[in-house]
């Protein structure tokens, strides 16, 4: 639920409206000035089919420096951002060799493990020394070391299910796991918000795909009846499975999902119930364990609870958690176990000395002090941009805070002047996110102290002010509050 | 008065190209810029309000006809070319014919040739292309033209 000034959504669509004009007057001119040129193809068919790359060309070119900006040191709380300039207009973009050193608020590192740290660092070393950086082999041939067994144990016993398994890489996880687990004749209710592995490997699996509105267990209470009455589509059979995709906490609104009532909703149905906690795990919670803990769930309640290593463990990879039968099913059908490579053994260290720092089992109470630094961090942050009057959306509690900008032309105003500012952000537009609902995403980290807060929070207020986002009123400073409170 | 705020929650349709239109202020912002290319076009070609109105239905004839019947697929590769068949009219809420957007959308060009005639008083060479623009688009959006292509004109190879 997003609030806007109706000013503000007449401009946007105005503004996307003259972009798209523009477009179109530009490849009208480029397609009378290349009439002479011959177009031959030698019979082959052309790579873009009508207007296929519009927006890539059009609209996404435009503001190419905003995107990919690269990188020259570890995703820490201050990183190296490398200058990039361009001499066409952006079209294409050339690297220098200088760096500017800027304040990360882009990177998802929730629990401050992507640079060096001083448990893990070390461990992952002597792992690399030992098992050297890839298994040249697939898990069920050569490719299951020691490292990866325990972590599969440790796993487990982290989220709270009976066993776990493993993949290389997060979005393969959501994109191969989908279509082993339902096909032809299943029906996959997935939440409209999803991410694009889980709308993948829907797509994939051949299942009919139905998608319930937003974080609302009465949509989908609905949208599952009329579906069990109807049953598939043309034979009205009933269905041979449902399962219902949800996420703990979504990457682009920052939201927390309503999984009791969601939960509730699929055991009446008898649907099956599949969590991807891909930004949830290890950042949310008393001790971490996600979104469960945080709501008060039983991990026995949901049936495949899938996650990802990459954003509070500072590795590469995915896992999913579910039943001993569900695990030994899917380590003989999932073609992400059977053909693809293993995860590289210095990740799986990293991600097991990672989950025994937040365990406390490493002796000390790092991992104790990081989640309450990143739930501090979050709130204050939060609360700090919803005072200066900036449309921020999200929950409490949640790390992922973005900031709303709407307009078209709002967004690489932000990017750019934020990085004048030795800040870099991270924007969003479509189609990652709804047409008119651009917005700049900003990950809270652990390992930011509270004079980075604080620098960030003057710096996108001031550029804020420059651009024109805050359109909900500011708070009044703080002495006129409590000369109220007297009055 | 710029802080009038209204509420939206994101859509549950997938198609990106056609999800937009569901928004607060879209109708509002195309009746804006119907009006402004009104003024526009008196502005520039120093004409009679009745000429303008002409100029302003003829040219929106063109444009509307085509992007919404005559374009087919979507500007973005995402979708993998689902849509590769269907004109941004067929797309329009999933193909679900007589909802609120596509009455509103049929009843545009039908009052912009009501004011484009009056304020011409009805008189010959404008009266018959203003109804030629009309009858064409009206026809074009009906729910029994959903996915029909005359003498195959349009239609895919």
């Amino acid at each position: 639920m997003v609030r806007l000034p109706y000013l503000t959504a007449l401009t946007t669509l105005f503004s996307y409206g003259l972009l798209f004009a523009f477009g179109q007057l530009r490849d009208f001119f480029r397609k009378l000035i290349d009439w002479t040129k011959s177009k031959d193809l030698k019979g082959y068919a052309p790579i873009c089919l009508g207007l296929e790359d519009f927006y890539t060309r059009r609209l996404y070119l435009r503001i190419q420096d905003c995107f990919g900006r690269p990188i020259a040191s570890a995703p820490d709380a201050w990183f190296d951002v490398v200058e990039r300039y361009s001499n066409d207009n952006n079209k294409t973009l050339h690297r220098t060799s200088n760096t500017t050193k800027c304040l990360n608020l882009g990177s998802y590192n929730y629990l401050g493990f992507a640079a060096a740290d001083e448990y893990c660092t070390p461990h992952v070393i002597e792992s690399l020394r030992k098992y050297s950086p890839g298994t040249c082999s697939v898990r069920v041939d050569g490719g299951t070391t020691k490292l990866h067994t325990e972590l599969e144990e440790l796993v487990a016993r982290f989220v709270g299910k009976p066993a776990a398994i493993l993949f290389g890489m997060g979005y393969v996880t959501n994109s191969a796991i989908i279509p082993a687990l339902i096909g032809k004749g299943g029906l996959i209710i997935s939440d409209s918000l999803n991410h694009n592995s889980i709308v993948n490997g829907a797509r994939g699996s051949g299942a009919t795909v139905r998608v319930f509105q937003h974080n609302n267990p009465s949509h989908l209470e609905e949208v599952l009846r009329e579906q069990i009455a109807e049953g598939q589509p043309r034979t009205h059979r009933p269905w041979k499975k449902i399962i219902v995709i949800v996420e703990g906490i979504y990457s682009m609104e920052g939201e927390l999902c309503k999984l009791p009532e969601i939960i509730a909703v699929c055991k009446k149905y008898k649907a099956y119930t599949y969590l991807d906690e891909a930004h949830s795990i290890g950042a949310v919670g008393k001790s971490g364990r996600g979104v469960c803990e945080l709501l008060g769930v039983d991990p026995a309640d949901v049936d495949i609870m899938m996650g990802t290593f990459t954003k509070s463990f500072g590795s590469c990879g995915g896992y999913i958690a579910a039943s001993k039968e569900i695990i030994q099913y899917l380590k003989y059908t999932c073609p992400a176990h059977l053909y693809a490579t293993s995860m590289s053994p210095p990740a799986v260290q990293q991600v097991i000395s990672a989950i025994k720092i937040i365990l406390g089992e490493d002796g000390s109470n790092r991992g104790a002090q990081k989640l309450a630094r990143i739930r501090e961090n979050s709130n204050f942050f939060r609360s700090e941009l919803q005072k200066m009057g900036f449309e921020v959306l999200g929950d409490n509690d949640s790390p992922v805070m973005p900031i709303m900008l709407y307009n078209p032309a709002k967004i690489p105003a932000f990017s750019r002047e934020c990085l004048r500012q030795n800040v870099a952000v991270v924007t969003v537009a479509f189609p990652a996110t709804p047409l008119l609902l651009a917005r700049a995403r900003i990950c809270i980290s652990a390992s930011h102290s509270r004079e980075d807060l604080i620098k960030g929070l003057e710096v996108i207020s001031k550029v804020g002010d420059l651009v024109g986002i805050k359109y909900f009123p500011a708070e009044p400073p703080k002495y006129e509050q409590d000369r109220k409170k007297l009055e | 008065m710029a802080k009038l705020y209204v509420q939206t929650v994101p859509p549950a349709d997938l198609n990106k190209n056609t999800e937009w239109f569901v928004y607060p202020g879209v109708w509002t912002t195309y009746i804006f810029i119907l009006f402004f290319s009104w003024l526009l076009a008196l502005s520039v070609f120093c004409c009679t309000p009745g000429m303008a109105w002409t100029a302003v239905n003829l040219f929106h004839f063109a444009v509307t006809y085509h992007f919404f019947h005559w374009k087919k697929g979507t500007p973005f590769a995402e979708d993998q070319g689902m849509y590769n068949s269907l004109t941004w009219w067929e797309q329009m809420d999933n193909g679900k014919q007589l909802t609120r957007n596509r009455k509103f959308l049929t009843v545009v060009p039908v009052v912009l040739y009501l004011i484009a005639s009056h304020t011409t008083d009805y008189q010959n060479p404008m009266l018959f292309l203003n109804t030629l623009a009309v009858m064409v688009l009206v026809v074009a959006k009906f729910p029994n033209m959903h996915k029909v292509r005359i003498f195959g004109i349009n239609a895919d190879h």
